[in-house]
């Protein structure tokens, strides 16, 4: 496990997790992010390779309900909190550049 | 007068259909409560009066024209600010959802409107439930109604300091991993970490999907028992959700028979680690105290225990990376301004979430991106995943030999507020004893032991998968026995 993490990695991360970080932000987190990665390097000493994965909080088994229409689904109630509307869709900034 | 400390959820029912008081009198007596003492404690983010008041007089009526109630209807409850109340906000204690309130009722929150129940106000929390005091809430400290100079535990501190400041008469929390018990445990009440899966986190604003449980604070075991009845089931708005069948008999009226029958397992390796002395003590009075029911004692091993936090930190940060992705400034916001002013949508995000989310929680954001990158998934996620399994399998171990896992809640007592805060690893490490029962999805409840000091220690008790009914049974004796002592 690479536990030294970098300033560039650190802000490759920000960007794919789309946060801003302040310069005095980034330097703390990399000392902490240093030390919990250490921390987790403990996890090193045991041999899964004969493990399964536990993938989430309960043995149930997936099942499929017949496909029927239901009328108490709670669509459209999101979009009381939509910030600003157009046709009742969301509306935000612009997604891709315009190349004219 | 109504004395609210001798008031519980269990003996609710009575006093009101015995006249003692109406349901009005008793939520007027309670927000006449936080008046007085919450500017102190810090238990509320908000607080709906109007609502609440015509909700008790709602069971008034019933009770008027002589019909039945539920046990906790009318019922004056706090309930921790990442569970949604349908027209109340629902911050999660951050400031991207500053704004945001919430369109529909959680599926706790319909049963305990259905029940009648009333809901006083919002409680504090750390931001988006992630860590272990309350002072990751972007909007107010909260206090140990003990001793005001320490934390109330996290991250569902606001509902537990209201429970034992009499500002509420009984909570509901989350619990990722231990956010129920630890400040249950700190602050001197009873609180419930369900089975996972036994109530339907559909409404709880997300954490760590595969950690998160609703659950109960309250003044009794009793009362945690009513309060899980009543909130628990299956839900088809969440799929992890299920009713294995709960003798309901069982959980609400334990036998003492039925308790005495019970084994009880000491995991050896949860008490080599550094204790507080009170802690031992507490927990050595009270393993005595049960000894008294003859109740017999095993030693047990749960031999990945040293794993076990290493393990849930990384599932942690990884789903929570995942879950706030939604947070994106835009969809529980309403920053028209903002909005309006940004040029391009990810520069928009950048700004929005750098500035909405606190240090923790982009803390914990970056580290989950980071065990969830391709080439460190397999070295940390993978590996934790495969790990949890050990850890899951150690407790299907133990349980063949007892029905019962003892141990203390927390390592300490209350620490003092800002002890902490500029060490995230050694805030982490306060989580020893609660995140396994997360990580293998069994029930656990941490309840007052007697300490020698004046801050509370609390005694947990694991229980086999959907068993609550053990935990809850052996908790309410022990409780008994610490009253009459």
């Amino acid at each position: 496990m690479a536990s030294s993490i970098t300033k560039k990695e650190l802000e490759h991360l920000a960007k794919l997790a789309r946060l801003n970080l302040s310069e005095r932000e980034e330097k703390k987190l990399l000392e902490d992010l240093r030390e919990i990665l250490a921390y987790f390097e403990k996890l090193g000493e045991l041999d899964t390779s004969e493990v399964a994965p536990m993938n989430g909080g309960t043995e149930l088994q997936n099942i499929f309900r017949e496909d029927e229409e239901r009328k108490d689904t709670l669509r459209g109630q999101g979009r009381d909190n939509f910030p600003e509307t157009k046709d009742g869709s969301l509306s935000v900034p612009e997604v891709f550049k315009r190349h004219d | 007068m109504i004395k609210l400390p001798d008031l519980t959820l269990s003996n609710w029912k009575e006093n009101l259909t015995k006249k003692n008081f109406t349901a009005l009198e008793a939520v007027q007596a309670y927000f006449e409560e936080i008046k007085n003492k919450d500017k102190n404690i810090g238990a509320y983010l908000s607080l709906h009066e109007n609502e609440a008041l015509k909700a008790a007089e709602e069971t008034d009526l019933k009770i008027a024209k002589g019909e039945d109630i539920h046990p906790l209807a009318g019922a004056p409850l706090a309930i921790k600010d990442n569970l949604l109340v349908k027209d109340l906000p629902a911050t999660a204690s951050s400031k991207i959802l500053e704004d945001y309130v919430a369109s529909y009722d959680a599926t706790v929150i319909k049963k305990l409107r259905a029940a009648g129940s009333v809901f006083l106000g919002k409680t504090n929390l750390d931001e988006f439930a992630m860590g272990s005091s309350t002072e990751n809430s972007a909007f107010k400290l909260t206090r140990n109604p003990h001793d005001t100079k320490k934390v109330p535990g996290g991250t569902s501190g606001g509902s537990a300091a209201a429970i034992a400041a009499n500002m509420a008469l009984g909570a509901l929390g989350t619990d990722t991993g231990g956010s129920i018990r630890q400040p249950a445990s700190f602050c001197g009440v009873v609180g419930l970490k369900p089975t996972y899966g036994a109530v339907s986190r559909f409404g709880a604003i997300a954490t760590a999907s595969s950690l998160d449980q609703i659950g109960p604070l309250t003044k009794s075991v009793e009362d945690a028992a009513l309060l899980f009845n009543t909130i628990r089931g299956q839900d088809g708005y969440d799929s992890t959700s299920t009713d294995p069948g709960y003798d309901e008999n069982n959980l609400l009226n334990p036998k003492l028979e039925n308790v005495k029958k019970l084994r009880v397992g000491l995991p050896k390796e949860y008490f080599e680690d550094k204790l507080d002395e009170d802690v031992t003590k507490a927990i050595e009075k009270a393993i005595e105290k049960i000894k008294s029911l003859g109740i017999k004692f095993k030693e047990v091993s749960l031999p990945h225990t040293k794993y076990a936090l290493a393990s849930y930190y990384i599932i942690n940060f990884a789903e929570i990376s995942s879950n706030l992705a939604r947070l994106d400034g835009i969809r529980y916001s309403r920053r028209k301004d903002a909005l309006k002013k940004a040029k391009n949508l990810e520069d928009f995000y950048r700004e929005e979430r750098g500035q909405g989310f606190g240090s923790e929680s982009k803390r914990r954001i970056i580290l989950g991106t980071y065990v969830l990158s391709s080439g460190y998934y397999d070295a940390y996620y993978a590996k934790a995943q495969k790990v949890r399994t050990l850890l899951k399998n150690d407790f299907t171990n133990a349980f063949k030999e007892v029905d019962v896992i003892l141990t203390p809640t927390s390592p300490s007592t209350a620490f003092d507020i800002g002890s902490k805060t500029s060490d995230p690893l050694e805030m982490y490490l306060s989580d020893i004893f609660t995140v396994t029962a997360n990580l293998a999805g069994v029930p656990a409840i941490s309840i007052p032991a007697k300490s020698d000091t004046k801050m509370p220690v609390g005694v947990q008790l694991i229980g086999k998968h959907f068993r609550e009914a053990d935990i809850l049974g052996l908790g309410h004796y022990y409780e008994q026995l610490e009253k009459k002592s």
